[in-house]
């Protein structure tokens, strides 16, 4: 087959090009803007920091006067642990309701749409009051206040994992399943040995939106991380720059050094995204 | 400025007395403590050396979870007095919000702690403290109070040729400054009335009320504090329809309307003590800036402003009954509260010392300077009478001030829904 | 053979069990809650229950009668059209071109994801710079380009004028990089072999792409669909920051919500049970279109 190279992807790569470029913009007027004297961002934000006006204050007070690695540790703990739970908890019950019929599968997936639809202010007082009750609250333990935010966000991103990975499993042909089922495996054979690995694009795209959503999830953190030990790094950068008439020197940093390491995972994990590409299907 | 050095010394003595009649302590308690002096507000810094001074003096710990204070801050506050898993001191506002715990009798009042402690909050004006909307009792101590005041971009009037304006300036006068302002192709008024109309609500009803009376909140629209609210509203109507607010006023955010104002195009800002900060941060030549009183009419004089002590210490009857804690927690108030701390805390802000505060003024700006001359001119002081109205009676005025200056509501209706959900 | 595989359903509950488990006590259990909470007077988000409003239903009376949640339920029609056209399709595009080229492919992965991270915060202050009244970029542009009169400051106020625009744009090209990433794993799973035989049929790439990856990606459209949908009837942070108070007429149900959150607590509660409902009754809908034979042969 003779390879094409002509206009057509011309216009293929100037459309994917023009479309990066607002992408890539509002990243690298955050991070220009956090190196910006913090006078300069409202009235000239799209000027470049070079000479008077560039500046590493906004940096310099968060790194002096705040643990930063800490709060990052504690992100990573949270974050880390919520998409290693969805990801298994998910899986197992999209397997189930894509393959299996039941009778109550119809209601499941009803409950599973409401699911994504509560609005986290409807759901929180119930939660904390719940989670003071069980002592995980304002506690003394780092660890267990960790485990009071880890617990509602597993819950909150379940939904959607649920839905997302239905959508994919639904695709595998069955064949798969229906060879590992004449060689004599149960449903969890079937399920760790053959859909698992199957489904490893879906499940790290999964895996990446958990621990997003998780990372970025102020308003719980808001309520249940109150102490400076216990501070994830969200919580922590949003404490500086939230003030009368907004700082938007710390601002910007706070977005730069709340996004860096996100990116940093997702660049580590999109490649497995597109593994899944040579995974072949066998003839039925 | 002997004057000065007098209260500073006395002030050091009332304060090592305060904390020296405190009984001996037994070392190592750990309190729970949560304020609002956190992130980037002014004081954070220097609450963290009060705190750190404090547990340093005693032997105590504190247990710090202060954060910057709203609406979901707030709402935290309340699950926890509900939940049982409150702080043992909290220092929180002293108006509505703190009704619910008032109620349920979940913080320990100022006369019962003395009955224990008379030395107590002995440093305060008693009548100053912040009493409960609940049942005028005093449960919390404060720190450093708030005004509100007209800022002035001197260069803007210089440009206009417009006088900056004095505690003898009327409101016609004002009006006529601003007329001038807009002729000269400036905005009179950085406002943003779809975000921020507060300020201006506020005065526009004191300026049909006075210093006594502004503080009341009507039974009725057609009473004579409802007569002022829809007085003041039309005001405000009056303003925007002169052209004396900003052109996109109903669309603009704070931020944007602010950035007007230090960006010279603008030439007034009404806004609270707070602001002083974020004006100095944001200008190059602070020296360009000023604050005045807001021109008055009617009753209320242009030296009537509005101001107050909104927030204080609490301490939770958690803490009171808990034997372990309860010296812990009023040596700490005590500490936070005595003159020498709450000096260092006011700057140019009101007090409720008996002694008056005793800032170091050697490091203010040229707008703080103003700003202790502006706090000097009060002939009257009153409350804003927007803490006395829950959220949701709050809205249809705030939410909806758009709608009211461009006339698709009328000012009477919106304070009968104001005045309605108020009673709810 | 059929699905006699999975005729044995004796232990399904123990792959169910975790997850409805976690979602009973952190989502159902709490908004029973909330739907009580819709029918009682509640003073301050984070008290307990008072007493029962009269009629117990008065909430969702005033509802009805309320101007603001019939704009927010419109503009939130035209937010879910715009969504499912805009979000999805744009999306789709994207995605299919990139698993087309080999240069690059990598990059525009990772720069497409960069919108989902940067918070509302960050990126409404830079929409509003964007639309500023004055001096703001689009507006600046304009005037350089000749459309608008640069002697006399010619401006157009974005966010009065031309609002829902204002709003929607930044919404939409927000979130085109999360379906992006979901349309990309989908394709993920499509069979290599079967572009193969496409190939050796002779099949041109617009052949291969109508007949092969649209009907095997129909379900990561549909599960895009739904989370378009329900995205649509919950946003709030961003348009919130750009419209405060629900400006110019731009309520959403989501920014409608959560300006009552604070202030009326059992209003609010009322609001997210008709959130709720809606979305899971769009969410059937979508899935209902979408629906495929849950196995397939080659």
């Amino acid at each position: 087959m003779k390879r094409k190279i002509g206009p057509g992807y011309a216009v293929i790569y100037a459309f994917l090009s023009i479309w990066a470029l607002t992408t890539i913009f509002p990243l690298a007027w955050s991070v220009m803007n956090s190196f910006k004297d913090k006078k300069r961002i409202y009235s000239n934000s799209f000027s470049l920091p070079v000479g008077d006006a560039f500046s590493l204050d906004n940096y310099r007070n968060i790194f002096a006067n705040y643990n930063i690695l800490r709060a990052y540790r504690n992100s990573f703990i949270i974050s880390g642990t919520v998409a290693a739970a969805v990801i298994l908890f998910s899986g197992m019950a999209a397997y189930i309701l894509c393959r299996y019929t039941f009778r109550t599968k119809a209601l499941l997936t009803l409950l599973l749409y409401a699911g994504m639809m509560f609005p986290i202010y409807s759901t929180i007082i119930p939660v904390m009051r719940m989670q003071a009750a069980w002592g995980i609250v304002n506690s003394p333990s780092v660890a267990k206040n960790l485990l009071s935010v880890i617990l509602p966000q597993i819950a909150g991103n379940m939904s959607f994992a649920i839905i997302v990975l239905s959508g994919y499993i639904r695709t595998l042909p069955v064949e798969l399943e229906e060879a590992a089922f004449l060689e004599g495996c149960n449903m969890f054979q079937t399920y760790f040995r053959v859909v698992f690995p199957l489904c490893k694009p879906s499940m790290v795209t999964v895996g990446i939106f958990s621990f997003l959503w998780s990372y970025n999830d102020l308003f719980t953190q808001m309520f249940f991380l109150r102490t400076k030990e216990n501070w994830a790094i969200t919580i922590l950068l949003n404490n500086i720059a939230a003030k009368e008439g907004v700082n938007y020197g710390a601002l910007f940093s706070s977005v730069t050094l709340i996004v860096i390491p996100v990116l940093v995972v997702y660049m580590f994990l999109n490649k497995y995204i597109i593994k899944g590409m040579t995974v072949g299907a066998v003839k039925g | 400025m002997m004057k000065k050095k007098m209260l500073l010394v006395l002030a050091g003595v009332t304060a090592s007395m305060a904390i020296s009649a405190a009984p001996a302590l037994a070392a190592g308690v750990t309190l729970n403590v949560t304020t609002t002096y956190a992130g980037e507000d002014s004081n954070a810094q220097n609450y963290k050396d009060s705190v750190a001074a404090w547990e340093e003096e005693s032997g105590n710990k504190v247990e710090d979870s202060s954060a910057t204070s709203d609406e979901a801050f707030k709402s935290r506050i309340i699950t926890d007095f509900e939940a049982g898993s409150e702080p043992d001191v909290l220092f929180f506002f002293n108006g509505v919000d703190s009704n619910q715990f008032v109620e349920q009798g979940k913080v320990v009042s100022v006369d019962e702690i003395r009955e224990v402690y008379p030395d107590y909050a002995a440093n305060m004006k008693d009548d100053l403290l912040g009493a409960s909307p609940v049942d005028g009792v005093n449960y919390s101590v404060p720190v450093n109070g708030y005004w509100e005041g007209m800022f002035v971009n001197k260069e803007v009037l210089e440009a206009a040729g417009v006088e900056v304006p004095t505690a003898e300036t009327t409101w016609d006068e004002f009006l006529a400054a601003c007329e001038t302002i807009k002729g000269a192709g400036y905005t009179p008024i950085a406002a943003s009335l779809q975000e921020i109309p507060h300020y201006w609500f506020e005065y526009a009803i004191y300026n049909f009320q006075s210093a006594e009376t502004h503080n009341t909140v009507p039974k009725s629209v057609d009473d004579e504090y409802g007569k002022a609210w829809v007085d003041g509203l039309n005001d405000i109507k009056a303003l925007y329809e002169a052209g004396y607010f900003p052109e996109n006023t109903l669309t603009a955010t704070d931020a944007e309307t602010f950035q007007l104002f230090t960006g010279d195009k603008a030439a007034f800002l009404i806004d609270g003590s707070w602001k002083i900060g974020g004006i100095a941060e944001a200008v190059d030549d602070i020296e360009n800036f000023t604050v005045v009183n807001v021109p008055g009419k009617g009753d209320r004089k242009t030296t009537d402003e509005i101001g107050g002590l909104s927030m204080g210490y609490y301490i939770t009857r958690k803490a009171w009954d808990d034997e372990e804690k309860r010296d812990a927690a009023v040596s700490f108030v005590s500490y936070m509260t005595s003159d020498e701390v709450v000096s260092k805390f006011a700057g140019v802000s009101a007090t409720a010392l008996k002694e008056g505060a005793a800032p170091d003024t050697s490091e203010f700006n040229a707008l703080q300077v103003d700003a202790i001359a502006y706090t000097a001119s009060f002939t009257g002081i009153s409350p804003a009478v927007q803490d006395n109205l829950s959220a949701a009676a709050r809205e249809p005025i705030f939410a909806d001030m758009a709608s009211i200056v461009n006339g698709d509501v009328d000012a009477a209706d919106a304070v009968a829904a104001v005045l309605e959900a108020n009673a709810e | 053979m059929g699905a006699s595989i999975y005729k044995n359903k004796k232990l399904i509950w123990v792959f169910l069990l975790p997850a409805f488990l976690f979602m009973l006590v952190y989502l159902y259990y709490p908004f029973v809650q909330n739907i009580l909470n819709s029918f009682q007077h509640i003073k301050y988000l984070g008290t307990a229950g008072g007493e029962w409003n009269t009629p117990w239903y008065s909430n969702y009376v005033k509802l009805l009668g309320d101007a603001k949640m019939k704009t927010a339920l419109k503009n939130t029609a035209v937010t879910i059209a715009a969504t499912i056209l805009g979000q999805v399709g744009i999306a789709l595009l994207l995605a299919l071109l990139v698993s087309n080229i080999k240069a690059g492919a990598g990059f525009f992965r990772t720069v497409y994801f960069f919108p989902i991270v940067i918070s509302a915060t960050a990126l409404g202050l830079l929409f509003n710079l964007v639309f500023l009244y004055d001096k703001g970029m689009v507006n600046q542009f304009l005037q350089f380009a000749g459309y608008l009169d640069r002697e006399s400051n010619q401006l157009i106020d974005w966010k009065a004028k031309y609002a829902m625009f204002t709003m929607l744009t930044p919404v939409i090209w927000q979130y085109v990089g999360f379906y992006f990433v979901i349309l990309l794993t989908g394709l993920s799973g499509i069979p290599a072999d079967l572009y193969e035989a496409a190939t050796i049929d002779g099949g041109s790439k617009w052949q291969q792409v109508r007949f092969i990856t649209l009907p095997l990606l129909v379900n990561s459209i549909g599960t895009c669909v739904i989370l378009a949908v329900t995205g649509a009837l919950k946003v709030f942070d961003l348009p919130w920051t750009m419209f405060v108070n629900g400006m110019s007429g731009t309520w959403l149900t989501g920014t409608y919500m959560y300006s009552k959150v604070y202030s009326d607590v059992d209003y609010a509660s009322a609001i997210a049970v008709v959130i709720v409902i809606l979305g899971v009754l769009l969410s059937a809908a979508a899935n209902a279109v979408f629906k495929q034979k849950d196995d397939y042969q080659v």
